[in-house]
């Protein structure tokens, strides 16, 4: 049970960050490809604002990591 | 590292500054700035005919670009080499460029036109070619009369509607033919008797149709007349484009080095027109200041002097007569350190006077790729792509820097790579037992988020550092900066103390030393020093990533070689581990790198980064390049 326990909550601490990233990521994506088509010379700011959710989900596999061991 | 300037004021007789502006183009080092306002210092207005003259040479530049532009001359032709040029010469260009734009604007009108019709017809050829008989035939009746129009389908069935339409406005007497076109829409042929007109009018204006268009070429005719010529065009069509690229070419080979050359030398005389307004005059004398390297300073001062005499005064101002931002910003850094220009290229330049971060790139970079992509395969694959990309590339391009820098990276992947053992994930292992010098990532995955971590405290002190550098000249903030790197750096002092992973007798004195170290903190830079410190350290934990991305790239690697093993044919197995490994090396190369450069841009740069400066822009010929010297 125990087992079932920490495996349900390793994965949850990395799925919940990824669904909150993948959302986050979503809006900045289309919101910075729109940018992108009027203002190229965004795009390394694009890239940072796009990678800047990804810290979510990378602490989250962090977490998970930390719980199973 | 950003080059030291100095700004030189420049003063001589008032008749003599066209000859000095000529001659500071000829040198090619001065950056012009407007020289400091005053009661007795006038601003240089160009005089009637020079403003003539400075408006007659901006229109005879715009028609040359178009013409070098038009005529992609710049991309088959090298560059002109700086000649003097004439008045006469200047005229003479300005005459040939308006007629070369002339012809080249016909030129391409043509084109356009040719190729619309081209398309025109490509759209309705399966409406043309199946009617063409009936489209033939049309002019030949008189009591009957033709409709070719093109239906829009909006719901189910649209030319069911129409006909429904005419039916029921004059019966069974007509004829109607459709063909749904290949890029969408139905277009309809229509017979009808002319006595109908007014009732077939009214049910095609209901059902909104358009007339199928015939090209402009034909003349303002219908297209019952027009269909049988236009499917003959569209073998002519062809010919009559391959005559207009031969006179583009003709142009080009006869005209290409001439319009170069009147390029640069229009371009040169323009800027040397629009110099002179920088200067500030007096009744009798002029000053022109700018900025220059210090390195080359007695350069410059030489090469003025050769070429106009001991009657100018050249005088350096001194550091506390101009501001940091006022001077024009030119990068120079060792030659193994170039290519990482590129990296910092992505960002507005560094204001003058802070610092430029292009070695810690070169440093820091290299290293992070390699930590996450870790992986002798991947490693000299991504080696064996950016040599032949250098190869490709000229020297000195964008392309070549790109190629160093990912030949930097792919080294420190390989040596990665061997400490990991790694070799397209556990392949080495299973073919040839390849040792683990370090530890395995896929296991140790706590060590690697150690070192992950403990790189990202070096490289956010050294941040810090640098910010603390930077902030010099400002009191306060340099001490505000340099009490968060202390507190940065205390932080885990105190604990790995309290968790006696070094000794506990370090505690008392490192917790005493963060309080004084956050009091000072809140004492320079208020609360928000507070909450800059918390995100300071929020940002070590985001290095967390040079371990997870090469967790998950070790992770896919070894599925790829899974995969392989589970399928019985060997020659399957082989191409689907192929397949994977190629997904996983462009995976492996795109995050590293965009996490990579968000490490930089974000956690190190946000340290001490300070943007804004201005690109320094010698006052030189048209089209010559300058390069910093040590």
């Amino acid at each position: 049970m125990e087992t079932l326990l920490v495996a349900i909550g390793a994965g949850l601490a990395v799925g919940l960050p990824a669904l909150a990233t993948g959302w986050a990521q979503s809006k900045i994506g289309s919101a910075g490809a729109a940018s992108l088509a009027e203002k190229p010379e965004l795009t390394s700011t694009i890239i940072i604002m796009l990678a800047i959710p990804e810290t979510m989900v990378i602490l989250g596999f962090v977490v998970a990591i930390l719980i199973l061991r | 590292m950003i080059v030291e300037m100095c700004r030189v004021r420049i003063m001589g007789e008032r008749d003599a500054l066209p000859h000095v502006i000529e001659s500071l183009q000829d040198i090619g080092l001065l950056h012009l700035a407007t020289p400091p306002q005053s009661d007795a210092l006038m601003t240089y207005k160009l005089d009637e005919r020079q403003e003539r003259h400075r408006r007659y040479l901006r229109r005879a530049i715009q028609e040359v670009d178009y013409c070098v532009e038009e005529l992609h001359i710049g991309q088959t032709q090298p560059q002109a080499e700086y000649a003097k040029c004439t008045l006469s010469d200047l005229s003479r260009w300005a005459c040939l460029a308006r007629r070369v734009s002339r012809e080249v604007g016909r030129l391409k009108s043509t084109t356009a036109e040719l190729e619309e019709e081209r398309a025109l017809i490509l759209k309705y050829r399966s409406f043309l070619s199946g009617f063409e008989a009936v489209l033939a035939g049309d002019i030949k009746w008189s009591t009957a009369a033709v409709y070719t129009v093109m239906l829009q389908g909006e719901g189910a069935d649209p030319v069911g509607k129409v006909r429904e339409g005419l039916e029921t406005a004059i019966g069974d007497r007509f004829e109607l033919r459709s063909r749904v076109l290949p890029s969408g829409g139905t277009a309809l042929l229509l017979i009808a008797p002319a006595s109908t007109a007014t009732e077939v009018e009214r049910v095609l204006a209901e059902a909104r149709v358009e007339d199928i268009p015939v090209p402009v070429s034909f003349g303002a005719v219908s297209l019952a007349p027009a269909a049988p010529r236009m499917l003959g065009r569209l073998s002519e069509i062809p010919a009559e484009l391959a005559k207009v690229a031969e006179d583009r070419a003709e142009l080009t080979r006869r005209y290409g080095s001439e319009l170069l050359r009147a390029r640069a030398c229009i371009h040169d005389r323009l800027d040397e027109l629009e110099a002179q307004p920088l200067s500030g005059v007096t009744r009798r004398a002029f000053v022109v200041e700018g900025w220059l390297p210090v390195a080359q300073r007695a350069e410059f001062n030489e090469r003025l002097g050769d070429a106009c005499g001991e009657a100018l005064m050249v005088s350096e101002r001194s550091e506390e007569e101009w501001e940091d931002d006022e001077a024009p910003v030119v990068l120079h850094n060792p030659r193994v350190f170039r290519p990482f220009e590129a990296v910092g290229s992505l960002l507005p330049l560094p204001r003058y006077g802070t610092i430029d971060p292009t070695p810690y790139v070169a440093l820091f970079f290299p290293l992070f790729f390699g930590i996450m992509l870790g992986d002798v395969g991947y490693g000299i694959v991504f080696a064996a792509l950016s040599y032949g990309l250098m190869r490709r590339s000229r020297h000195g391009s964008t392309l070549r820097q790109i190629a160093l820098v990912g030949i930097a990276c792919a080294v420190l992947s390989t040596f990665f790579g061997v400490l990991f053992g790694e070799f397209f994930g556990d392949l080495g292992h299973r073919w040839f037992d390849m040792p683990v010098v370090l530890f395995d990532r896929a296991e140790a995955l706590q060590s690697m988020l150690i070192i992950a971590i403990g790189i990202g405290y070096v490289h956010i002190l050294l941040g810090l550092g640098l910010g603390v550098r930077v902030a010099r000249h400002h009191r306060r903030q340099a001490i505000g900066r340099g009490a968060m790197a202390v507190c940065v750096g205390l932080v885990p002092v105190t604990l790995l103390s309290m968790l006696r992973v070094i000794p506990a007798g370090v505690f008392v004195p490192s917790w005493v030393a963060l309080g004084i170290s956050v009091g000072i903190l809140i004492t320079a830079e208020g609360l928000i020093g507070l909450i800059e410190l918390l995100s300071a350290l929020g940002n070590v934990l985001s290095y967390a990533r040079l371990m997870a991305i090469g967790t998950a790239s070790v992770m896919l690697a070894t599925v790829a070689n899974e995969m392989s093993t589970l399928v019985p044919v060997a020659f399957l197995g082989t191409l689907i581990a192929v397949l994977f490994h190629g997904v996983n090396f462009i995976l492996g190369l795109f995050a590293p790198t965009i996490h990579a450069l968000r490490l930089h841009y974000v956690e190190f740069f946000g340290k001490f980064y300070s943007s804004g400066g201005k690109p320094y822009r010698p006052f030189a010929h048209w089209g010559s390049s300058y390069q910093p010297t040590a």
